[in-house]
C-alpha cells in the first residue's frame, strides 16, 4: 500500500468514526439501566444490558406511535405512487387539450417550499374539521408528488412506443398497458421513488406536530420530541426513543443502501 | 380515429384527476390562503377577522423577526460553505476508488436518511453539559447549547454533520463523470495532482457546485426539527431560525396572521433562489411534449 493510499484510508476511517460514533453511543445508552447511567461515566458499557428503557417506551405509548407512523407511511407511499404513475402516464403518453398548460402548472408547484404550506394547510384542515385525525396526516401527500410525476414522465417517455403500440394492437386497454408494459419496464425508478417517499414520510415532523395533539395520532418523531421535553435528563429512556425512530430506516438502508445512494443522486431530494 | 382521440382525452383527464386535485388543493390553494391570512387576525380557535395591514406593519417592525432573519442568514452562511467544502473533500477521497470505498460512501449518507428530529435529540445528549458524551470525554462542563456565542455554531455543526454525506454523493457523481481522457491528457502534459484538481476537476464540477449550493441554501433556510429539539430557538433567540419563528408565532403565540406574513416573506426569499435553480434545471429536464 502506498503512503498516499494509507492517507486516504486514514481520512476515510476518521470520517466513518465521526459519522458512526453518535449512533453507537446512543444505541449503547439505550441498553444501559438508568441507575448505572446516573452513577457511572456516560461512556461505560451497559452491564448488564437491559431492555428496561424499551419497556418504559411501551408504557409511554410508543407502540401506538410506531403503528401510526407505519400506517401513515404506507398509506402515503401506496397512494402517492399510484397517482403519480397515472398522472405521469397521461403526461407522457396521452394526447389531450390543456396538457402543456397543466404540465407547466405542476412544474410551478416545485417552487413551493414545504414550510410555506404549513400555516395555510392548518387553517384548511381546521375549517374542514380534520384537526387531530389520521386524514389530516395523510391527505396533503396522498394525491401524488409533482417531483415524482416529472421523473416518471421522463422515464415513461423513454419506453419504446412500439412496445406500447404492440400491446394496443393485441387489444390491451390503458390499464393493461400500464400494469403489464409500463410498470415492469420502470421498476428501478419506482424503487427509487418508493424509498424517497418512505424516508421523507417516516421522518416528517413539523406537519404531524402541528396538526395532531395528544396520544391518538401521535407519530414517532412527535412522541420522541415530547419524551425529551418531559424527561429531559432521563437520557437512557430518550436514547431508546431515538433508536426506535432511527433503526427501522437503518434496516431499510442496510438492505437497499445501493438503491438509496442512487436514488439520492437521481432525484436530488429527500 | 376521432373515436380514439376522444378516448385519449377522457382517459387522460381521468388519470390526471387525483393528482390535479392534490396539486390545486394542497399546493396552490395554500398560497392563496396564506396571502388571505396575512391580512386577518386568527388565534387558532376564535373567529377570523379582517385587520388590513396590521400584521404586515407589526411584523416588519418586529425586532424578534429581524433577528430571526439575521440568525437564519448567519446559519446558512455557516452551514452551506462548510458542508460543501467537506463534501468535496470526502468525494475527492472516495473518487480514488480504492477497494472498500463503496462501504464508506454508503456509511456517510446514514445521518442524512435518519429523522432530523431524532438526530437532534441524539446530539442533545452528546452535548449535554453534565452527563453528555463530550463533557465526559473532556472532563469539563461546557454549555454548548445555552451559551449565546456557542449555540448557533453548534447547531450549524450538527446540521453539517447530517448533510455532508449527501453533498459528497453529488460531488462524487460529478467527479466520476469527468472523462478519464481529459484527466489522462492533463497527466501527460505533466500536471501534478493538485494542478489536475484545481484546473481540470474543479472547473468541470461547476454544475455540481451550483446544484449543491442552491439546494443547500433552500434546505438550510427551512431547518426546523434541529433547532426545535436542540435549543428551542434559544438562548435569547440566538438560534431562532425563521421556520422555528413561524412555528412559534402561529402555534405558540397563536398569532396566525403574523405567521402568515412571515411565511410570505420566507416564500419570496426562497423563490428568488428556486427560480435560479429551475432556470438551471431546464437544461437537464426535457419539456418537449411532442
Amino acid at each position: 500500500m502506498t503512503s498516499r493510499n494509507a492517507g486516504i484510508y486514514a481520512l476515510l476511517t476518521l470520517g466513518a468514526l465521526i459519522t458512526l460514533a453518535p449512533f453507537g453511543l446512543g444505541l449503547l445508552t439505550s441498553f444501559t439501566s438508568a441507575r448505572q447511567f446516573n452513577t457511572e461515566s456516560a461512556l461505560s458499557l451497559p452491564h448488564p444490558p437491559t431492555l428496561a428503557n424499551y419497556a418504559g417506551l411501551a408504557d409511554a405509548g410508543f407502540g401506538r406511535a410506531l403503528v401510526v407512523t407505519a400506517l401513515m407511511t404506507s398509506v402515503i407511499l401506496v397512494s402517492q405512487l399510484t397517482f403519480s404513475v397515472t398522472a405521469a402516464y397521461a403526461f407522457a403518453r396521452l394526447d389531450f387539450p390543456g396538457r402543456t398548460v397543466l404540465f407547466w402548472l405542476y412544474l410551478a408547484t416545485l417552487m413551493v417550499p414545504a414550510t410555506v404550506t404549513v400555516v395555510p394547510l392548518y387553517l384548511m384542515m381546521a375549517e374542514a374539521g380534520l384537526r387531530n385525525t389520521f386524514w389530516a396526516l395523510v391527505l396533503p401527500f396522498m394525491f401524488g408528488s409533482p417531483y415524482a410525476i416529472f421523473l416518471l414522465r421522463e422515464y415513461f417517455r423513454s419506453i419504446p412506443a412500439d412496445l406500447i403500440r404492440a400491446a394496443r394492437i393485441d387489444g390491451a386497454g390503458t390499464a393493461d398497458v400500464l400494469v403489464h408494459v409500463v410498470l415492469p419496464a420502470s421498476r428501478s425508478i419506482l424503487v427509487t421513488l418508493a424509498l424517497i417517499t418512505v424516508v421523507s414520510q417516516w421522518n416528517s415532523f413539523m406537519w404531524p406536530l402541528v396538526i395532531t395533539s395528544g396520544a391518538p395520532w401521535r407519530v414517532l418523531t412527535v412522541a420522541t420530541a415530547g419524551l425529551q421535553s418531559q424527561f429531559d435528563a432521563q437520557w437512557t429512556l430518550v436514547m431508546a426513543a431515538t433508536t426506535v425512530a432511527i433503526v427501522p430506516l437503518i434496516v431499510v438502508f442496510a438492505a437497499l443502501g445501493r438503491h438509496i445512494v442512487r436514488s439520492i443522486v437521481v432525484t436530488g431530494i429527500k | 380515429m376521432q373515436r380514439r382521440r376522444f378516448r385519449d382525452i377522457v382517459t387522460g383527464y381521468a388519470l390526471l384527476a387525483p393528482s390535479l386535485f392534490g396539486v390545486v388543493l394542497f399546493l396552490l390553494l395554500p398560497l392563496l390562503v396564506v396571502g388571505w391570512l396575512s391580512v386577518q387576525h386568527w388565534d387558532l380557535l376564535g373567529p377570523i377577522r379582517f385587520v388590513g395591514a396590521d400584521n404586515w406593519r407589526s411584523v416588519l417592525t418586529d425586532a424578534d423577526f429581524g433577528r430571526s432573519l439575521l440568525v437564519t442568514l448567519a446559519f446558512v452562511a455557516l452551514v452551506v460553505p462548510l458542508q460543501t467544502v467537506l463534501g468535496l473533500l470526502a468525494a475527492t477521497l472516495l473518487a480514488a476508488e480504492l477497494p472498500g470505498t463503496g462501504f464508506f460512501r454508503t456509511l456517510y449518507v446514514l445521518p442524512w436518511i435518519c429523522s432530523p428530529l431524532a438526530i437532534a435529540v441524539l446530539w442533545r445528549w452528546i452535548l449535554a453539559p453534565t452527563d453528555g458524551v463530550i463533557s465526559t470525554v473532556l472532563q469539563r462542563r461546557i454549555e454548548w447549547l445555552t451559551d449565546p456565542t456557542l449555540a448557533l455554531p453548534v447547531v450549524s455543526a450538527v446540521t453539517v454533520w447530517t448533510n455532508v454525506g449527501y453533498v459528497t454523493l453529488f460531488f462524487l457523481a460529478g467527479i466520476l463523470a469527468i472523462p478519464t481522457d481529459v484527466l489522462n491528457a492533463a497527466r501527460l502534459d505533466g500536471a501534478t495532482g493538485w494542478q489536475r484538481f484545481r484546473h481540470v476537476i474543479l472547473p468541470m464540477l461547476r454544475p455540481t457546485f451550483f446544484f449543491v449550493l442552491v439546494t443547500g441554501i433552500v434546505s438550510a433556510a427551512q431547518v426546523f426539527d434541529t433547532v426545535y429539539a436542540l435549543t428551542g430557538g434559544g438562548p435569547q433567540g440566538r438560534t431562532d431560525l425563521i421556520a422555528h419563528r413561524i412555528y412559534t408565532e402561529a402555534f405558540g403565540a397563536a398569532a396566525v396572521g403574523r405567521a402568515a406574513v412571515m411565511t410570505l416573506i420566507l416564500f419570496a426569499l426562497l423563490l428568488g433562489v428556486t427560480v435560479v435553480q429551475h432556470l438551471y434545471f431546464r437544461r437537464r429536464v426535457s419539456y418537449d411534449l411532442t
